[in-house]
């Protein structure tokens, strides 16, 4: 083989269009990025300058109009229904807004990942638990999410992305719905994931607290990355 | 994503909405419930009537008559109308038949009038020969206390239960031994004018015996006639013709119903019908199942409602769970596995409204049952003459039972069918997106 290191996600000439109502909105126009394995990104930029749409795209989540994505090497856009969420099942997504299902308890939740999976009761549980003494919601385990705060939230959800062993962690402004305080200590915990144990981290923010503690940031306008610098 | 994860994941889902699960259930359970119910009614009374039938006319007996005489023949029936009589000693010509045991004849005649003091009775009096009659009956004629007298005297009479007792309350009508009237009127048409002759006959009788109470009605001896002897009812009605000849044959086989059938066909040159009770039940029962599915039918449509509910609710519910369903997709559920959370919660709801659907319905059954038997509305002593003795206990049978259970599952599954195809399909981006 020649390549000896293939990156964990790459992209090349990324262009997607989506119709607004009628009118036709350019959210990719191109873009060229690469992500290997160990690395803790920042993505940047104004609203509308396509960090979501890019995200989507790196998650398996929306296939784009034109030019590639590769996840470990596989072109995501050959992929059927089914392989796709095979795909996504090894691509651990935090969103914004948490989006725990509401009547799971915070364990239930992490477990929900790893029982799609098909993985046995006993192995989910105690895996489960491991993963929210990681976080430091051990004492939280048995709440649902109305009863934890925003942080404790993200925190259950950083849990669930973590369960299936994922090949990165794709997040969408985790901090964008917290309070600082909590914010920092979620930044805290990331940052241990990627030094401690190696995990890859992609970074969807505003919040420049994040962006000084990545690696790797890239800017974003109009569709395009425009800026990219290393830390 | 394992099966048992599947189901359990859509009970926490159906366990969220208490209220609304519920009221798709019972929407469920009452199809359920009416089909239950129905079909355990018509079976039950199907199961009375047969057994009914079967005390006065057994599967080892047949039934001649002249085809204008005996309503209930069919099948078998060949007779014409015709000057043709069959009389009281067209016994002895059945008698000769091979696996023919014996036979006897029946004079019928519907209201004459019994006296007792000063007291009258209108009722049917038979005429039959009592030792063969004993025999031929001997589960139903058979008499409370005193024998029935085999030697028949002329003025002797058989009552049934309700003749001597006709409120059951005790109040007697008449007992053994006692002296009572009977009367019937003789009416002669004359030819060319329209007059008629009329003329009262009285004979005074003794009771010789009471019947033991039989119950419900059909065929045979029953509780509301009185019984004299065959050569009294042939002088005292004035006539050797015979309304019916009831035949015993030797055995019960089929070939044999069938062969004595035609052998007295062919002695009488077709002039007869020959009705044997397996004809009678097959008739029954063929109009029961068309009864029955047409009770069914209706039934059905409760559960068609009930099916519209379950698609309500769950169009309502994947609205309200989009967002839900996205979460699944980007953690890797596969459209398939949407589809069968959505399927499985049909699946629930449909098993929990069959099981529950099938209890109602077998309980509904037995409170109607009670006031179909005449439990609930009549006076204790009218009960048993109002409703004809006749009491149905519901039946439900293993058919029905694993019926109205698939039966509530496959429809609940059909209606959920589109609900969970729409949410199987949902593109997880845009779900997410959903507010």
């Amino acid at each position: 083989m020649m390549n000896v290191t293939i990156s964990v996600v790459e992209t090349i000439n990324l262009r997607k269009t989506y119709m607004l109502g009628k009118v036709p909105v350019n959210a990719l126009q191109g873009v060229k990025l690469k992500v290997e394995k160990g690395d803790f990104l920042a993505i940047l930029g104004p609203s509308g300058s396509g960090k979501s749409t890019l995200l989507n795209m790196i998650g398996a989540l929306d296939k784009p109009t034109e030019g590639k994505v590769f996840i470990e090497g596989v072109d995501v856009s050959t992929l059927n229904d089914n392989e796709l969420a095979d795909l996504r099942r090894r691509i651990g997504f935090v969103f914004q807004f948490f989006n725990l299902i509401p009547r799971l308890t915070a364990k239930g939740n992490v477990e929900l990942t790893m029982a799609i999976l098909g993985l046995g009761k006993s192995e989910r549980r105690k895996r489960a638990e491991e993963l929210l003494e990681t976080v430091g919601l051990k004492e939280r385990a048995n709440h649902k999410p109305a009863e934890l705060s925003g942080g404790e939230r993200q925190r259950v959800a950083i849990a669930r992305a973590l369960a299936n062993n994922p090949k990165f962690l794709l997040m969408d402004e985790p901090t964008g719905n917290i309070d600082s305080k909590t914010a920092n200590e979620v930044i805290e915990l990331v940052k241990r994931l990627n030094e401690e144990k190696g995990v890859t981290i992609i970074i969807v923010t505003h919040d420049q607290q994040i962006t000084s503690q990545t690696k790797r940031t890239v800017q974003m306008l109009d569709g395009l990355i425009i800026k990219e610098e290393v830390n | 994503m394992k099966v048992s994860d599947v189901f359990s994941y859509a009970f926490g889902a159906i366990r969220l909405r208490k209220l609304r699960a519920g009221l798709t259930i019972l929407g469920v359970v009452i199809g359920i419930a009416a089909i239950v119910a129905l079909l355990s009614i018509s079976q039950g009374l199907q199961d009375s009537i047969t057994e009914q039938l079967q005390t006065g006319f057994a599967t080892n007996t047949l039934i001649v008559s002249t085809g204008r005489g005996f309503g209930m023949s069919a099948g078998a029936m060949t007779a014409t109308e015709s000057d043709f009589k069959l009389l009281v000693n067209h016994t002895q010509i059945i008698d000769e038949i091979e696996d023919v045991d014996m036979s006897a004849a029946v004079i019928q005649k519907p209201g004459c009038h019994i006296r007792s003091g000063e007291r009258e009775l209108k009722l049917t009096v038979v005429g039959v020969n009592f030792t063969k009659y004993t025999n031929i009956y001997s589960g139903t004629f058979v008499a409370e206390g005193e024998e029935i007298p085999l030697n028949a005297e002329n003025e002797m009479v058989v009552v049934g239960k309700r003749v001597s007792d006709p409120s059951d309350n005790g109040t007697l009508f008449c007992d053994v031994n006692e002296n009572v009237g009977i009367k019937w009127t003789n009416i002669t048409s004359i030819p060319i004018y329209p007059y008629f002759i009329s003329r009262n006959e009285t004979y005074t009788g003794r009771v010789a015996a009471v019947l033991k109470e039989i119950g419900g009605f059909g065929i045979g001896p029953s509780d509301f006639s009185a019984y004299i002897p065959i050569s009294q009812a042939q002088s005292f009605f004035g006539t050797d013709e015979c309304d019916t000849i009831i035949v015993k044959l030797e055995n019960d086989d089929e070939a044999t119903i069938e062969s004595v059938s035609e052998a007295i066909d062919e002695a009488f040159s077709g002039q007869v019908s020959v009705t044997s009770s397996t004809a009678v039940l097959d008739i029954m029962s063929s109009v029961f199942s068309t009864v029955e599915l047409f009770l069914a039918g209706i039934a059905a449509i409760s559960l068609l409602v009930a099916g519209i509910g379950i698609m309500n609710i769950m169009i309502v519910s994947l609205m309200e769970r989009t967002r839900e369903i996205g979460i699944l997709k980007a953690l890797g559920m596969k459209s398939r596995t949407v589809l069968l959370i959505f399927l499985s919660e049909a699946v629930i709801v449909g098993l929990m409204g069959a099981a529950i659907g099938i209890a109602s319905g077998w309980g509904l059954a037995h409170i109607v049952a009670r006031v179909f038997s005449g439990g609930g509305f009549m006076p204790a002593g009218n009960r048993a003459a109002a409703a004809g003795g006749m009491t149905i206990t519901p039946v439900l049978t293993p058919t029905v039972f694993i019926g109205a259970f698939a039966f509530g599952v496959i429809v609940s599954v059909i209606f959920a069918l589109y609900p969970a195809w729409r949410a199987s399909k949902l593109k997880p981006v845009e779900a997410l997106r959903y507010e």
